[in-house]
């Protein structure tokens, strides 16, 4: 029979053909298959035939193998031998088309891995047992159960097979029922997908040109307004008196309900789609998307539907050359791919002052490319639309405040698949905008801010139903209040006289204030002008006013008079650490504190603070101001005295003033007071010693209620 | 007999000999194989399949402003409409609702939890009749431009990990932000303005601070970090021109510095070299281009309304609003806003009437400004914090006042424009506001979403450190489709 060297040489192409198919498994993901090599794999389908009836043959030899009558024929092992070689080298060689043809694309799914493995098991098991069942061990069940096993395989691959190339339940789709493709949504038609689906599941079977009960068909648009016998069955718009809802309404007991008895009923959501259909006057043309995203009907509808297929743009012009494209690249001209393996192109334009012409017109070898151009703000003239409609593939285009008059847009009116154009800043013309809408493509016009007035943007919205018009931000009318106007001094402290710097951002604003401490008023009170100055410790309020808005608050401000400076200054009793600022000199530094008295410019303590001034020349002083702060809830309190003393030495010091300040009450607003303290002098001093005393016995009221309170200050005035 | 022959014949085949002819035989299949793979050799899946600074497929949008609220605002005193909170106030609440929620130290020894309806009113706004509180008229006049998503959920339950998560994806802080993502996967679109810039106001109400590394470049390339621009005289900080020094000085040092650096990133091959390198130059082309885009004279008195007048008030709110559409519409990629104020644990319909009155005009003023200029379907703006709130009282309920602790399970965010669905609210609350009833947004499927819209695939925009590939979603997230039109 067979030489044992062409035997040998075939179990070893069985051996290599099994680890092809392994890599080819392992690996299936990163293989790419050449042209020539689909063909084979195009021939799985036939090739497939062989090992299915060679191997079950073979199995068949094996199963009754070990069977007395069998075990010394010669020619039947050594028939079934073969058989089983020949059966595995067929099925390993039908496999590995098969893997070839699965990397074909349409080839994927449950159904396919089923496939794929079960054939691979048939050659895997078939090529095992084929090596071991010479071996002593290899006894009757295992050749039983092997064979049966590799039937079924078999029979599990073919079937799934099957499914692959004819389709699901190909054998019995015939007797199946078969549901009927959904539509997306985008897609979808009110009537004809909708309505008439209700109406051919549910009516048709007895309303039809072959079976015309009530002498009703329900087949297209003419047969459903004709109506049958009973006269009309739809009323647009009115549901509740057309016949179609009547019936179907009727109790389910009645001889006139629609479907009969019997028969398939409307399931709730039909029936309320049916209502809504003719409610909104049965229309028979109109695409599901065309009603309002908000509509019920369109809701109700979309659950029956497909969801809207994603669509990504295809553009059938070739990608521009990549060194083009990088050499039109500068930092004021980018020109970017709008996606990766996409030709289409974007540019945008910055910086106005290196803008000219030419910029644009140097794009013209992508001029089929470029999809999106932003020229937003940059001075772009009219002449240049001419360079612009050359891009014949554009879509979105940003002419936001060019120096576009649009005294020649029709020069745009060729350009085919333009769906936006802004123009938003331009001087532009209602009858400029006439020279482009008709163009068929163009979804969206922004007009904001252009010499166009809201009634003719209406106007033009009413003539072209397919552009949305994007007109002004409209306010309600009412004034708006202004925001406070903002303090510009770097210092609120001086010697003599002190030029008030206010400001406020919006332009053409009117600022009052006033000194005596009255609230500012829009007539009597002084008109702020640049160099208004003011020349003592005062309390500055400003309020802002503008014709057609309402008057800010008011903003208050303390300025302080310093005429004196000590030439030195030191602590007699120290504050707290934490407290201390610069040292004694920041009393003296003519900066104030701020609202926070963690800024660290105030000097506070839990007990007195005594500072001891010194003059080179003596000095007039007759008033000590001490700016203090006070914040109720942070146990910050004025001073319950301040004792000033003074004289022409450290040795002879006076007591010159002595001043109480009225209790502290509860809920006092936070703020920073000067306290005066008149020296009951008219000699100049060399010294000045100012003691202020803190509260040691808690208010009652204190919320805290935990050790002295706190005394701050931030600045010592001398005049 | 046959049978012993054939098993003796069955031991001589198992050999050395035949092991090794049928080892080569093995290896040579594999081999054949190997051939229909072409890129077998040449070092696995490149990292040149992830190009950086290209979208993987058209983008909707191509630009974000995220209006980042922190601190966290109430939802329930803003977007989320919950009558029964009213009806049961006072109320314990549910152990059944809470289901074993975690609370944060501040209120898990709170011995009560009661139910505590919103202070403020409800009303219906636009076509989509979206329920907005009396706080936020203006949001509520843009209802039908809006996507209100009340059902975002969080892992961290305290501030920063919180935000630090939203930023980033990963709690722990030291992950790129997603504008340093986005400005990676895209690239910058204006080369004279940095792609990723950071804008900060600060309200009156309870605060928590932000820290630069939110906005910080990770393990990506340090042109990708995000620049700060500041209220003050100079913007952008260091970026001025020392006194004395002139234009053409100027750029006669960049040159000279460009070849030094240039010599030494030929010695070393540091990439950060270039990116330095990258950054003089684009910081020269900035000295032109911020004082442009900062100045706010030529704005119109009908957008200083819009936006409210403190929109000239540098450092407010409104302002940052103001600047960020006019970053956007220069083509920064990505605008981070950060409104410091939003923690009312305490005290809370008083400062969330502050806050409210801080963001609501000028939130909504962007949206309808970019509309106008046909700019809102290339951007999109997103409005949340870094969680909710709970829906019982922090300390005392009282009728004007109460506070609320921290709630990741369930909050609201909107989004408007950059192709996200306008005029409709996604997911649906249980009726305390508590839990999510219906489709969950995770802040992976959020961050998914937005690359989605940016035309960036969030499996595919990925950078390997320290040897391993990371991702803005890390292993998670799924892209929103109910939002997206």
């Amino acid at each position: 029979m067979i030489k044992s060297t062409h035997k040998s040489f075939a179990a070893n192409l069985l051996f290599a053909l099994n680890i092809f198919i392994i890599f080819l498994l392992l690996f299936g993901s990163r293989i790419v298959i050449p042209i020539w090599l689909q063909l084979v794999g195009r021939m799985h389908p036939l090739i497939l035939h062989f090992p299915i009836v060679v191997l079950i043959m073979a199995m068949m030899l094996e199963f009754f193998r070990f069977k007395e009558r069998f075990r010394t024929e010669k020619l039947y092992h050594d028939f079934t031998d073969y058989l089983w070689l020949t059966g595995a080298i067929f099925a390993a060689v039908t496999a590995i088309m098969g893997l070839f043809l699965a990397k074909e694309p349409g080839y994927e799914g449950d159904t396919l891995l089923w496939h794929k493995w079960m054939g691979a098991s048939v050659v895997f098991v078939s090529t095992i047992i084929y090596w071991c069942r010479t071996a002593g061990w290899y006894n009757i069940t295992l050749a039983r159960a092997g064979a049966a096993f590799v039937v079924l395989s078999l029979v599990v691959a073919g079937h799934f097979g099957a499914d692959l190339t004819h389709g699901d339940n190909f054998v019995l789709a015939p007797v199946w029922h078969n549901e009927k493709e959904l539509v997306p949504v985008d897609k979808a038609y009110v009537y004809k997908d909708v309505i008439q689906p209700i109406f051919e599941s549910k009516c048709i079977s007895c309303h039809n040109p072959d079976k015309t009960k009530g002498g009703l068909m329900l087949i297209d648009e003419k047969s459903i307004l004709k109506g049958g016998k009973d006269g009309k069955l739809i009323v647009p718009g009115q549901p509740n008196i057309s016949l179609l809802l009547q019936r179907i309404h009727l109790d389910a007991g009645d001889k006139k309900h629609m479907p009969p008895a019997g028969k398939p009923q409307l399931t709730p959501d039909e029936m309320k789609l049916l209502y809504l259909w003719v409610k909104e006057n049965a229309d028979f043309k109109n695409k599901v998307i065309a009603l309002p995203e908000k509509d019920s009907l369109r809701q109700i509808a979309s659950t029956y539907l497909k969801p809207a297929e994603e669509t990504e743009e295809k553009f059938d012009f070739a990608a521009a050359d990549e060194k083009t494209v990088k050499k039109l690249n500068n930092n004021y001209r980018v020109v970017y791919p709008i996606a990766k393996e996409s030709p289409a192109l974007g540019v945008n334009i910055y910086n106005k002052s290196s803008y000219q012409p030419k910029v644009l017109e140097e794009l013209s070898p992508i001029k089929k490319q470029v999809i999106s151009l932003d020229l937003d703000k940059m001075p772009v003239k009219d002449a240049e639309l001419k360079t612009i409609a050359q891009f014949e593939n554009l879509h979105t285009l940003n002419l936001d405040f060019t120096d576009v008059t649009g005294a020649t847009l029709k020069d745009l009116a060729g350009m085919k698949s333009l769906k936006m154009i802004s123009l938003a800043g331009t001087p532009l013309k209602a009858d400029a905008i006439k020279q482009i809408s008709s163009l068929k493509s163009l979804s969206k016009i922004t007009l904001w801010d252009t010499g166009l007035t809201d009634a003719q943007i209406q106007d033009l919205q009413a003539h072209n139903k397919n552009i949305e018009f994007i007109k002004s931000f409209k306010d309600d009318g009412k004034p708006i209040k202004l925001n406070v106007p903002q303090i510009k001094n770097t210092t609120l402290v001086f010697a003599s006289s002190l030029p008030l710097e206010i400001v406020h951002p919006i332009k053409g604003v009117e600022l009052r204030y006033t000194t005596d401490g009255k609230d500012p008023d829009s007539v009597n009170s002084p008109v702020y002008k640049t160099g208004a100055s003011v020349t003592k410790n005062t309390t500055v309020k400003v309020k802002a006013y503008k014709k057609g808005w309402l008057s800010s608050d008011v903003i208050q401000f303390n300025v302080f008079k310093s005429t004196y400076t000590p030439d030195s200054v030191s602590f007699l009793m120290p504050p707290n650490p934490k407290y201390s600022a610069e040292g004694a000199k920041s009393l003296v530094d003519k900066e104030l504190g701020g609202p926070g008295f963690g800024s660290g410019k105030w000097i506070a303590a839990q007990s007195n603070i005594g500072v001891y001034m010194q003059f080179n020349k003596p000095a007039n002083v007759r008033t000590v101001t001490i700016n203090c702060l006070r914040n109720l809830g942070s146990q910050i309190f004025l001073p319950i005295g301040i004792e000033v003393w003074g004289g022409p030495d450290k040795e002879h010091l006076k007591l010159l003033s002595n001043v109480v300040p009225p209790p502290a009450k509860k809920g006092e607003p936070d703020a920073s007071i000067g306290l005066d303290c008149k020296l009951n002098t008219n000699k100049p001093v060399s010294c000045l010693k100012i003691i202020t005393k803190n509260i040691q016995s808690l208010p009652s009221w204190d919320p805290v209620k935990k050790g002295p309170e706190w005394a701050f200050m931030d600045e010592i005035f001398l005049n | 007999m046959a049978m012993e022959k054939e098993i003796l014949e069955h031991r001589l085949n198992i050999n050395r000999r035949k092991f090794l002819s049928k080892l080569s035989l093995g290896i040579g299949s594999i081999a054949l194989g190997s051939l229909l793979i072409p890129d077998l050799f040449s070092g696995g899946e490149s990292d040149l399949d992830v190009i950086a600074g290209l979208p993987h497929f058209a983008p909707k949008a191509k630009r974000v402003i995220y209006l980042f609220q922190d601190g966290a605002p109430s939802q329930l005193e803003s977007f989320d409409y919950k009558p029964k909170l009213r009806e049961m106030m006072g109320q314990e609440l549910p152990p059944s609702v809470r289901g074993g929620q975690i609370l944060t130290g501040m209120t898990a020894n709170q011995k009560s939890f009661p139910l505590a309806g919103s202070f403020y009113d409800f009303k219906q706004y636009g076509k989509s009749g979206l329920w907005v509180s009396d706080l936020f008229p203006h949001i509520g006049n843009i209802a039908d431009d809006i996507c209100m998503i009340n059902t975002i959920y969080t892992e961290a339950i305290n501030h920063d990990p919180a935000l630090t998560f939203f930023q980033t994806g990963a709690q722990q802080g030291n992950r790129p932000s997603m504008g340093s993502w986005v400005s990676y996967g895209l690239g910058s679109e204006n080369k004279n303005l940095p792609a990723f810039t950071v804008l900060l106001s600060k309200g009156k109400g309870n605060g928590q601070g932000v820290y630069s590394k939110l906005w910080s470049n990770g393990f990506l390339d340090s042109i990708h970090q995000g620049v700060q621009f500041s209220s003050s005289e100079n913007p952008v900080l260091y970026l001025n021109d020392q006194p004395g020094i002139s234009r053409q000085e100027r750029r006669k040092m960049l040159d000279k510095l460009a070849e030094l650096n240039e010599m030494s990133y030929k010695e070393f091959n540091d990439p950060e070299i270039t990116a330095k390198v990258q950054q003089y130059e684009m910081a020269y082309r900035m000295q032109s281009a911020v004082p442009e885009i900062m100045d706010v004279s030529k704005e119109s008195d009908d957008i200083v309304k819009m936006y409210g007048p403190d929109c000239l008030v540098p450092g407010t709110y409104a302002a940052n609003c103001l600047l960020a559409r006019k970053l956007s519409e220069s083509g920064v990629r990505f605008v981070q806003l950060y409104h410091q104020g939003w923690d009312q644990h305490s005290n809370l319909p008083m400062e969330m009437a502050g806050q409210a009155k801080d963001v609501d005009q000028a939130s909504a003023a962007l949206v309808t400004d970019l509309k106008q200029r046909g700019l809102l379907d290339e951007t999109l703006v997103i409005w949340g914090g870094e969680f909710g709130r709970t829906n019982y009282s922090q300390g005392k309920l009282e009728k004007a006042n109460y506070g609320r602790d921290h709630h990741p399970r369930c909050f609201s965010i909107w989004m408007a424009g950059g192709g996200i669905k306008p005029g409709i609210v996604y997911g649906q609350s249980d009726e305390f506001g508590y839990n999510i009833v219906k489709d969950p947004v995770h802040v992976h499927d959020f961050h998914a979403t937005i690359l989605n819209q940016l035309g960036l695939d969030h499996t595919k925009l990925t950078f390997k450190s320290q040897g391993r590939r990371y991702r803005l979603t890390d292993v998670a997230g799924n892209v929103v489709k109910g939002i997206i039109s």
